[in-house]
């Protein structure tokens, strides 16, 4: 290891410049006004929560926790997650007072980087979630808001894909003999690992035939035309399975109706590490990000962590990969600069105090306390000279 | 038609890939000679090729600055990183395998592997329950137990001359090794169509 220098941060922290903090504020304002509008109400919670509890149940791996212990010798952790947090708030107090919850956050949350660049450590996210409502609407209204939310920032090129996790496991176990076997292939759909996918149920040895049929379900599965041209798929004997697939064909038609049939695709084999998703699960992509923007689902799992069984779901964005695709405008805003000097200091403050009256953002700099006078006015869309003389003081 | 940026590792992979690619109906130039460009148009089909070390193909990938690529699944094991594997090319069919001086035992106290797959050597003893030291090499693995560095090599092996001629044996096949069309989960839903067309042509073309 190099010694550490004066100007380092740790691995994966990053400064937020003013253009950058300026545009992650405009989304946080952005975002406050158009969920509120949605009838979701902000909240904020501990940056440092227990490992025991919030650390645990978030579904985020053991390795990308920051951990730290406080002097009771209890283990903390930064909040990888926001989800979780909320879930903790809401089991223990807020669903005795209404249900179901809208709650809406904007905050940063942490993951442990491990030895490579690229990607931030501490990042912002904004998501909503909607505690206390297991109805198919609750789901629609997710992925609708989701959408709304990328138009309103005026993001272009967006995609969704949904799936269904729960029918996924469903149908999985159905064609397989084992648990392990279910097990292997989820973790390899995870991934997307098509070609390790056709190569484990290779090695389960069945029938040439079902084989095929596996194979064939899995093609078809990943890229679903219509909800309706999985139903061969199905067991109809199965109620559950029927239930979960009637779900997902009314979930279809509300998005349909909501006009988002050209940007939902459905993906039944879309799963995810996070565990606790047994229903409804989606992402967002939009082009100009390599990764996925954001994603959700319903977590009714994760409530059944915290004993209580009530149905859940939401979504989160990450805010550094919004920034990436939403086009930045080069126009500056109107700033004032006002030079004074000695004799013209309280000129100089009534003049900025009537400007930032009118609305325009005004900055008051004593002369002589700017060597490089070109330079800084560079900064600036005009600038005032209140000083004795032509007005070029030199 | 969206423009789609291809990663191929340069040399012998590239090759075989280029070939797959052209009998998968894809209007290739013939004579794409080896120049040490490392980006390449193919206007005719609105594809992009950047030429990259096999190693840092997943990585281009990943990051979504090229849509697809094509990786050896030992780098892939190596890496572990978050891209979508699509398809089997069968091309540059080798294996990774433990290697060694003829009738050795590992040494008791500490054991040494030395690899260019850390990885994949860590796990491969772990699962057998050894604990082992890896040393990390970046190529000519098989000096190391020659010369008294390590015990065991894990390296790829594809005739097993290399070894032989070094008077190396085979104790171990980890596992088999092809090269893979992989793609970045973004690109995968983004230019869905145009990625999915590709791996049915190729794969089409395979069989």
């Amino acid at each position: 290891m190099t010694p550490i220098r004066k100007f380092e941060k740790p691995l994966g922290m990053r400064d937020s410049f003013p253009l950058i903090n300026e545009k992650k504020e405009r989304i946080r304002d952005i975002g406050r006004q158009f969920f509120q509008t949605r009838g979701f109400d902000f909240i904020k919670t501990p940056t440092v929560e227990y490992y025991e509890t919030v650390g645990k149940a978030s579904a985020i791996a053991d390795s990308s926790l920051f951990k730290l212990v406080d002097r009771q010798g209890e283990t903390l952790v930064l909040r990888p997650d926001m989800t979780t947090p909320i879930v903790r708030v809401a089991t223990s107090k807020l669903l005795k007072e209404q249900i179901p919850l809208r709650l809406a956050y904007f905050a940063n949350v942490f993951r442990a980087q491990e030895n490579e660049g690229g990607r931030p450590a501490e990042f912002e996210q904004m998501g909503v979630e909607l505690i206390g409502d297991s109805s198919v609407f609750a789901d629609a209204e997710m992925i609708i808001t989701a959408s709304d939310f990328f138009q309103e920032l005026g993001i272009g090129e967006y995609h969704l894909t949904v799936g269904h996790a729960g029918l996924l496991q469903s149908i999985l176990t159905q064609l397989t003999q084992s648990k392990e076997q279910v097990k292997e292939l989820r973790t390899l759909l995870v991934e997307k690992n098509m070609v390790g996918f056709e190569e484990a149920v290779k090695s389960y040895g069945s029938a040439k035939e079902e084989e095929h049929r596996f194979i064939e379900f899995i093609e078809h599965a990943s890229n679903v035309p219509t909800i309706e041209s999985l139903r061969p798929f199905i067991d109809e004997s199965d109620k559950q399975q029927v239930n979960m697939f009637t779900y997902l064909s009314d979930l279809s038609v509300l998005l349909e109706n909501a006009g988002l049939s050209k940007l939902v695709t459905y993906d039944l084999t879309l799963t995810s590490e996070m565990s606790y998703y047994t229903g409804m699960l989606f992402e967002v992509f939009a082009s100009g990000s390599g990764f996925a923007i954001g994603n959700g689902g319903r977590y009714d799992g994760l409530l059944h962590e915290f004993n209580c069984n009530v149905g859940a779901t939401g979504f989160g964005l990450r805010v550094d990969r919004l920034l990436e695709v939403m086009t930045t405008s080069t126009a500056r805003e109107p700033h004032a600069l006002l030079f004074f000097d000695e004799a013209n200091y309280l000129k100089a403050v009534n003049a900025a105090n009537e400007k930032r009256k009118q609305g325009i953002r005004t900055t008051i700099q004593y002369v002589n306390g700017v060597e490089d006078r070109q330079a800084y006015q560079e900064n600036f869309t005009e600038v005032v000279w209140l000083t004795e003389g032509d007005g070029n003081n030199e | 038609m969206s423009e789609l940026t291809i990663a191929m590792p340069k040399g012998r992979i590239f090759e075989e890939a280029y070939v797959l690619l052209q009998k998968a109906g894809f209007q290739l130039p013939d004579d794409f000679e080896e120049s040490r460009k490392l980006i390449v148009e193919a206007p005719g089909e609105n594809i992009r090729f950047i030429l990259a070390k096999p190693m840092d193909v997943p990585v281009y990938v990943e990051h979504g600055v090229a849509d697809i690529g094509i990786a050896g699944k030992d780098v892939l094991l190596e890496q572990k990183r978050s891209v979508h594997e699509l398809l089997d090319l069968k091309i540059s069919q080798c294996y990774i395998a433990t290697a060694g001086l003829p009738n050795t035992v590992m040494n008791e106290i500490a054991p040494r592997v030395a690899t260019k797959y850390p990885e994949i050597a860590s796990a491969f003893y772990k699962e057998k329950g050894e604990q082992v030291e890896i040393i990390g090499l970046n190529g000519s693995i098989e000096l190391a137990p020659m010369i008294g560095l390590a015990d065991r090599i894990v390296d790829i092996v594809s005739s097993g001359r290399t070894l032989k001629e070094n008077g190396l044996v085979e104790y171990e096949r980890i596992v088999d090794v092809t090269s893979r069309l992989i793609a970045n989960p973004v690109s995968y839903r983004l230019k869905s169509e145009r990625i999915r067309d590709m791996v049915k042509r190729l794969k089409e073309s395979m069989e």
